[in-house]
């Protein structure tokens, strides 16, 4: 399948750290492993003779698509990763993201209302955290997750500058 | 600042209370539902013709009796304290409110950025002659300051006081004791009640209510139950009631332009004044169910700061209204309001393009033909251009649409692509607004048009914020109380 990128060309892109793949292989850890164990008790109780329902079949069947599919999930990490990545331009933030739902959005500095820095467990055990812009629109869900703390210092200072000099109404 | 006083020239900045009936305006539901609750018994005991009080419970009376009074005497107390401690003020380029007397809240909003100013009468409000008003930031939740009840005319007053302050208006230096004049208004439309009775005829709605009631008759003698129908009747009087609202909602809708803003009026019992300050608008929709195009009727709907989500919510559903139905020439009205200046040099052509037309007329862009298996039936609406000052996008063979996003108004704008999209060449282009009723989105345009509409329209929103410099709409340059395309649009129409 081709995933030839969309964003506009031209743009030299700053990437997140590496490190952010494990963050989200704990992530998945957690998500896929856990649901599967549980989609698997069917089989156990099966086995063990307590149910009847349902056929072995599915009891097998259930789990083993959704460990395949978890497995395809964590194979795509690492690349999902890579494809994270920001600019800087003179006026505006870009953010992209996604290898088969690609995304670039493009936030103006001028129409930032804040912007948060959140770390999780995880991610303050490596040194990570996670930037979050908010303008005045719901649907700007503009996240730059696996930044490396320091940077994610600057960048909030350098874009609440940007902002204050360039704030715009609504 | 100066001294521009209130109602009846009172001093700038004096603390007032709201009208004194308000406590009975508001908790007349309350003390209703006491009196109901204590009456009933005895009412029906009288219409039996046995003694007002049941003998069983006769030697307790007294404490029942006192019992019930001393509820009635905390509730009407609890509504008298709220409105001794409920206090407003408005001054040096602030709304202040002070409620509250276990929990203290006091808030204020200035001025300036208000998104939009209601006055609200409920039909018992309206009876007394009060009214509520309404004064709206942009903040997703609730509205910023309501003050309920006021006198109309103080109402009508402080309105006026307050977007007086806020356009930045220069008061006359000579009488700095002189009220703020309220700005003179001009009708620009009226819906007719009979249109609007039609238009709910012909709703979306109306349609599933006869497919659904066929449903029912065809099931109903198919199983030979007779007793089927009294299942619907529940559902009947939810969509008498959904009707009524909207009829009661809608009727008597006229729009007029003031240097204050667009003002919406509208409402058979309970009344509402809308108005909304130029350039508050973040997005506007024109749309048309597949029914109404035998009559060429249009609903217009905005999405502005202050009034938040909720399109399923009733109250938010018909603030988000500018146009509940209306025809050709008053949406061309509307749009002139909104937009006055289109940036474009025939607008009438662009927006019946957008509204009604298929293909690359008026200089939109479509979806391209390789796309069609795609969007069979949508490929020729799906279109996107762009005028100096908005974005417009448009969409749907018969649910037909057309969003319009003033350039200085947009706050994000994402490219996406999905896997389909991505074989076809295709990709989408949002626009994040404010919370509303419309999405703008440019569904399957080109890669290549996509990706420049992406660079073009970043470009363009920063060149609008650049234009616009203040949040005070008169201190800023000329403004245009009867725009251009308006007068063009009576001309056609």
């Amino acid at each position: 399948m081709p995933t030839a990128a969309i964003d506009p060309p031209g743009i030299t892109w700053l990437r997140v750290s590496p490190k952010y793949v494990t963050v989200r292989l704990v992530e998945w850890a957690l998500g896929n492993l856990v649901m599967v164990a549980v989609l698997s008790l069917p089989l156990v109780f099966v086995r063990l003779g307590w149910w009847r329902w349902p056929p072995l079949w599915l009891a097998i069947g259930l789990p083993a698509f959704m460990l395949l599919l978890a497995l395809w999930r964590l194979v795509l990490i690492p690349r999902q990763v890579r494809a994270i990545g920001y600019a800087e331009r003179e006026d505006d933030l870009l953010i992209r993201g996604g290898i088969f739902f690609q995304r670039v959005m493009v936030v103006p500095y001028g129409r930032m209302q804040y912007v948060d820095i959140s770390a999780g467990p995880v991610e303050r055990g490596l040194g990570l955290c996670t930037l979050k812009l908010h303008t005045a629109s719901a649907g700007t869900n503009a996240g730059i997750p696996g930044l490396p703390a320091a940077e994610g210092a600057r960048l909030r200072e350098q874009l609440s500058a940007r902002g204050e000099a360039r704030l715009a109404g609504l | 600042m100066s001294a521009g006083g209130l109602a009846s020239g009172k001093p700038d900045g004096e603390w007032l209370r709201v009208h004194p009936a308000t406590p009975f305006v508001r908790g007349w539901v309350a003390l209703a539902a006491i009196g109901y609750f204590f009456g009933r018994d005895s009412f029906e005991r009288m219409l039996q013709g046995q003694p007002l009080i049941d003998d069983r419970l006769a030697g307790r009376a007294p404490w029942l009796l006192g019992a019930g009074a001393l509820m009635l005497v905390l509730a009407v107390l609890s509504f008298i304290l709220s409105w001794y401690f409920t206090r407003y003020q408005v001054a040096e380029g602030y709304v202040r409110v002070n409620t509250g007397f276990l929990f203290k809240q006091q808030r204020q909003a200035r001025l300036d950025r208000v998104q939009a100013i209601d006055i609200v009468q409920p039909l018992l409000a309206r009876i007394f002659g009060l009214a509520e008003l309404k004064f709206e930031v942009a903040d997703a939740g609730e509205s910023a300051v309501r003050l309920a009840y006021l006198r109309i005319g103080d109402a009508r007053q402080l309105r006026a006081t307050i977007l007086a302050r806020a356009s930045g208006v220069r008061l006359d230096p000579a009488q700095p004791e002189a009220a703020a004049p309220e700005a003179p208004e001009q009708q620009v439309l009226q819906v007719p009640p009979s249109r609007l009775f039609g238009s709910l005829l012909l709703s979306e709605q109306t349609v599933f209510i006869v497919l659904g009631a066929a449903a029912s008759v065809v099931l109903s003698a198919l199983t030979e139950n007779r007793a089927f129908f009294l299942y619907l009747i529940p559902a009947v009087l939810g969509f008498v009631a959904a009707y009524w609202s909207s009829f009661n909602k809608g009727y008597n809708f006229t729009a007029a332009i003031s240097p204050d803003g667009i003002r919406l009026r509208y409402g058979l019992l309970d009344t509402q004044a809308q108005t909304l300050p130029p350039g508050r608008i973040q997005a506007l929709k024109v749309a048309q169910p597949p029914l109404w195009r035998l009559f060429g009727w249009y609903r217009m709907q905005v999405n502005a700061a202050g009034y938040g989500a909720g399109a399923n919510n009733g109250e938010a559903g018909s603030r988000t209204t500018l146009l509940p139905v209306g025809k050709w020439e008053d949406v061309l009205n509307m749009l002139a309001l909104v937009l006055p200046d289109p940036g474009t040099a025939d607008p009438v052509r662009v927006f019946q393009q957008g509204v009604n037309g298929l293909d690359s007329d008026g200089g939109f862009v479509t979806t391209p033909r390789r796309a069609r298996l795609l969007a069979p039936l949508g490929w020729r609406r799906n279109a996107f251009a762009a005028t100096d000052t908005a974005l417009l996008m448009r969409s749907g063979r018969w649910w037909r649409q057309l969003v319009v996003v003033p350039h200085q108004r947009t706050q994000s704008i994402a490219l996406q692509q999905g896997p389909l999209a991505r074989r076809f060449g295709l990709a989408d282009l949002v626009l994040h607004t404010t919370a509303g009723p419309v999405a703008p989105r440019v569904i399957q345009a080109d890669l290549r048009e996509a990706q420049g509409l992406f660079d073009a329209q970043a470009a363009r929103a920063r060149a609008a914020r650049r234009r616009q410099t203040s949040e005070q709409w008169l201190a800023q340059v000329d403004q245009r109380p009867t725009p251009a395309p308006q007068q063009e649009g009576q001309q056609r129409g």
